[in-house]
């Protein structure tokens, strides 16, 4: 997979075709990739592909004026094409490497299953479905469904639908809805009451470190709803009844166009799992409204589109 | 990391605590143009009133309570202690609201922070105040401080434009100054209305039509970052040596005593360092952003 | 002062004692994130598990956000009023780069004026400070001039030595904590024996971060925008960097209220977002290139010239919790043009 979109990154860059490409590169931490901006073909042996590289790089596409490259996965394509119906980027400025992706391994699970933090684990591979982890000359083996993210098992389209070259040579095995789900079911059999006080437990946490929103692709606004200050909607006060109203109303904007990718949920510093609000949001709008975000980048966008025969009930 | 004189600065700490404000009341409001009002105050607590002192080029964190503080420079004079007054520009929330008090309303008032104009090393020497638009607010501290000790400076003058004659502060002051046959007063702007009689074009190019004598003269500049930038070169260009080029630089404040860490230019801190600086210094900053 | 020693068997009948004065804090696992949480008065052994919090004990400085000033309107005006003091604190398990932290904040906001909050913080803060064991491999606290087995910006340094601490009060408020029945002399020899197994945790880091002459390489390249650009590409603006960073100290002052009755908050701003610098007309960091110019030269250039020291003190949080590896070792690697000092052995990252 990698020398395959290695080849093509190099022809794109010697040809001018774009001006650069953004891609992932191994982390200067055991079992992270980092993203990676290459102006240079000579530089292309630096891109990799694995399973760590779960950055949705459609972020980086808001601030780019010029035709880049960009590696992204199922997840990730369609945040682009969400961008693309936002009419935030062309089409013709940006030229997708698809991954098919074979579903990125949540070190954290790891962590957890070896009893041990990522630094003194020695090795993640993967053989068929099997996870082999390796950490201070022990060894165990598990069903790889049980290393993979949330939203890598709940995932809808592992292959990107919108690509100008597709890279596969793995499948997504290891799929499973109801660990995927696990969590947000959970919540869901809660009582309205029970379910307020988790989120205000969570929430109380939240250092309004903003990570969520900066790492979102879809949160592009030049100035977010929470910076401003004539109306001051909520305040900048991290106390967890300003916290879960910032993030409550960051759900609801991002809806039609997030596409439950999981980064937000990974790049809280806190643990706090937005991916239950975000995922949801997600769910609901498929449910209600047939519409699975950034699937076709000529339909219009989400919010911005009605038609006669859409679900009447929430207009009542 | 030394702030000048801070034992007579401390004696203004409300209660022992730099963030407490104290109260002042309004008593007059001067709508200068339609986006800048002066606001004259005096604090409600009567001692303050007898004893505050400050000087010219420090700035004060006026608050609304309930809304917030900002930054203004203390634009009346040290030499007239019956009350104090602070120009606000219309540009933000709290600026917003402090266009909305009227005569009586009680506003938080903090300091005075900050480095002043060394008012007695320009004694026997020539002045050229140079100001645009709201800049001519602190300058005016000055100008009035210098002018009620008239005798103890040389040749004044003062060259202060705006981009029409709407815009221009003071309008009272500057009717006063034009009268005072001590001080040389010149009015610009850049785009003249028909009744205009002044010059007409931007501060820098202005000033290097008069081209002023450097001979024991010091400069005194203030008004929009851009205006200011162009000014300087002016300044040298007519022979004015860095060391003797003053200028009162702005950046987002909130604590406005070194604390908060957002008005760095490089490693000096504006509300801490400055806002008073000369020319040379800032030539020596070590970072772009002012 | 004299060497004392405590069984860890008695810590808790000790913490038992301190509680009478002090609320005691203590490192907890909540949400599968380390922090610094209420002591619940069971039995500890943190030690066994405990590596460094995600958010560092600034917090109980300097916390995320604080009430300074209530006020109230009533017929005579308004009524400014500041809430009380608040209750003494001890926090257990200081790691030796977030003391020198808390000691790189004092020095910001002993400098100058009074900072009237800091003060009752830093006053009612005592700290017991514990060597590190197990360093992860983010950190990098050895290049920062700080010794991971021992820190003299603590009130008392605690020394694991297998079944005992050892313990040396270093102020008067350490010294008052060590009595009672459960503390004992400690013989040089024992705290030799600590002291050197302790030393051991300095091969343990490996990550570097060259700091000879790096102020002034970055004086030298201030300008090199397409340096910096590059630099801050993959940065996301987000606060965590700043928000864990042990010396990060930036605030902001904020109203609230409703009708006639509000206060006044300060509480945790960071140089990275772009609104930091905003004015009404002007941006002097508008662009993200700015933004982190601004951080790494503060912390390695400007806080230098100010007091002599680096703002920065190697606990690698900013490593490790940044959402796209945004990595300082490298970027300095990079600027001063050592770019392969700075990595860990190369993960095997197979897919």
């Amino acid at each position: 997979m990698e020398t395959e979109l290695r080849i093509e990154a190099r022809n794109l860059l010697e040809k001018g075709t774009v001006k650069s490409i953004i891609g992932f590169t191994k982390g200067s931490l055991k079992f992270t990739t980092t993203p990676l901006f290459i102006r240079n073909p000579d530089d292309v042996h630096k891109l990799v592909v694995n399973r760590f590289i779960k950055n949705n790089l459609a972020k980086y596409l808001a601030e780019v004026k010029e035709c880049v490259g960009i590696v992204v996965k199922g997840c990730d394509s369609r945040s682009v094409v969400s961008l693309i119906q936002d009419k935030q980027i062309n089409r013709d400025n940006v030229v997708i490497l698809g991954i098919a992706c074979p579903g990125m391994i949540d070190v954290f699970k790891v962590e957890q299953l070896a009893g041990c933090d990522r630094d003194l684990i020695d090795d993640i591979s993967v053989s068929d479905n099997v996870a082999i982890i390796d950490f201070g000359g022990r060894r165990k083996e598990v069903e790889l469904s049980q290393v993979l993210y949330d939203s890598c098992l709940d995932c809808k389209c592992p292959v990107p639908t919108e690509y100008d070259l597709l890279v596969s040579g793995l499948s997504h095995i290891g799929r499973n809805e109801d660990v995927g789900k696990a969590k947000i079911q959970e919540l869901k059999r809660m009582l309205p009451e029970q379910r307020w006080t988790f989120w205000k437990e969570q929430f109380r946490h939240c250092i309004r470190c903003y990570a969520c929103r900066q790492i979102c692709p879809v949160c592009y606004c030049e100035r977010c709803f929470i910076e401003s200050s004539e109306p001051r909607w909520l305040s900048p006060m991290a106390q967890w009844q300003h916290n879960l109203g910032f993030q409550i109303i960051r759900t609801i904007h991002v809806a039609g166009r997030c596409t439950d990718c999981g980064e937000c949920e990974r790049a809280c510093p806190q643990n706090i799992p937005l991916r239950s609000m975000v995922g949801e949001m997600s769910d609901l709008v498929f449910k209600m409204f047939n519409y699975q975000a950034g699937s076709d980048k000529n339909a219009p966008s989400f919010m911005a589109a009605y038609e006669v025969t859409e679900a009447e009930e929430i207009f009542r | 990391m030394i702030i000048a004189d801070l034992k007579q600065k401390q004696r203004f700490i409300n209660k022992g605590n730099v963030y407490l404000p104290h109260i002042v009341i309004v008593d007059k409001i001067i709508e200068e143009t339609p986006a800048i009002r002066t606001i004259r105050f005096h604090f409600k607590e009567e001692q303050l009133n007898r004893e505050f002192k400050f000087r010219a080029g420090q700035f004060a964190e006026l608050s609304v309570f309930g809304v917030g503080e900002a930054t203004f420079c203390i634009c009346s004079s040290p030499t007239r202690n019956e009350f104090w007054e602070c120009c606000i520009n219309r540009v933000g929330l709290v600026t917003d609201r402090l266009h909305k008090v009227g005569v009586g309303a009680e506003l938080g008032f903090r300091g005075p922070y900050g480095n002043d104009f060394p008012v007695e090393a320009m004694e026997g020497k020539n002045i050229i105040f140079i100001g645009g638009g709201i800049g001519l607010a602190p300058l005016r501290s000055l100008i009035w401080n210098v002018m009620d000790n008239r005798n103890k400076f040389g040749n004044i003058a003062i060259l202060y434009g705006a981009r029409s004659s709407s815009d221009l502060c003071f309008k009272y002051d500057i009717n006063l100054w034009t009268q005072d046959k001590s001080i040389k007063t010149i009015l610009t702007v850049d785009k003249a209305d028909k009744d205009w009689t002044g010059k007409v074009g931007m501060v820098p190019v202005v000033l290097k039509e008069l081209a002023p004598s450097a001979d024991n003269a010091i400069a005194v500049v203030c008004g929009p970052p851009v205006m200011i930038r162009n000014t300087f070169p002016v300044l040298e260009e007519i022979g004015f040596k860095p060391e003797d080029i003053f200028t009162t630089l702005e950046k987002k404040m909130k604590c406005g005593i070194g604390k908060c860490g957002r008005c760095n230019i490089g490693n000096i801190y504006v509300c801490r360092d400055g806002p008073v600086f000369t020319y040379a210094q800032i030539k020596k900053f070590i970072s772009d952003e002012y | 002062m004299a060497f004392k020693k405590t069984a860890k068997n008695n810590i808790t009948k000790l913490m038992t004692a301190w509680s009478h004065d002090f609320k005691i804090m203590v490192p907890t696992r909540k949400n599968s994130v380390i922090e610094f949480g209420d002591w619940d008065g069971k039995d500890v052994d943190f030690w066994v598990w405990y590596r460094n919090t995600v958010v560092p004990p600034k917090v109980f400085l300097l916390p995320v956000w604080e009430e300074m000033i209530r006020f109230s309107k009533n017929n005579h005006g308004w009524g400014l009023e500041v809430p009380g003091s608040e209750q003494k604190v001890l926090i257990f398990g200081v790691r030796p780069c977030d003391a020198r932290g808390m000691a790189i904040i004092n020095d910001v906001f002993k400098d100058g004026y009074p900072d009237y909050y800091y003060d009752i913080k830093r006053r009612r803060t005592v700290t017991v400070g514990l060597n590190c064991v197990q360093p992860y491999d983010s950190c990098f606290c050895t290049s920062m001039g700080i010794d991971p087995a021992m820190s003299k910006d603590v009130d008392v340094m605690l020394i694991d030595a297998g079944d005992d601490f050892i313990m040396e009060a270093l102020t008067d408020a350490g010294a008052k904590l060590l009595h009672g029945e459960f503390i004992r002399s400690a013989s040089a020899q024992e705290v030799q024996m600590a002291r050197s197994m302790a030393s051991s945790v300095t091969g343990k880091i490996h990550r570097k971060l060259n700091t000879h002459g790096l102020s002034e390489k970055l004086l030298d390249r201030f300008s090199d925008t397409e340096l910096w650009e590059e630099i801050a590409a993959k940065c996301l603006s987000c606060g965590i960097c700043t928000f864990l960073c042990p010396t990060c100290f930036c605030f902001e002052i904020y109203d609230e209220s409703f009708k006639k009755q509000g206060s006044r908050y300060r509480g945790w701003d960071s140089c990275s977002f772009k609104l930091y610098t905003q004015m009404p007309m002007e941006n002097p960091r508008e662009e993200k290139w700015k933004r982190i110019r601004q951080r790494v030269c503060h912390k390695f250039e400007f806080h230098p010239i100010n007091t002599g020291n680096f703002a920065c003190t190697g606990c690698g949080r900013c490593i490790r919790l940044c959402p796209v590896n945004w990595d300082i070792t490298q970027v300095i690697a990079q600027i001063t043009g050592t770019m392969d000092s700075s990595l860990t052995e190369p993960s095997k990252n197979k897919v």
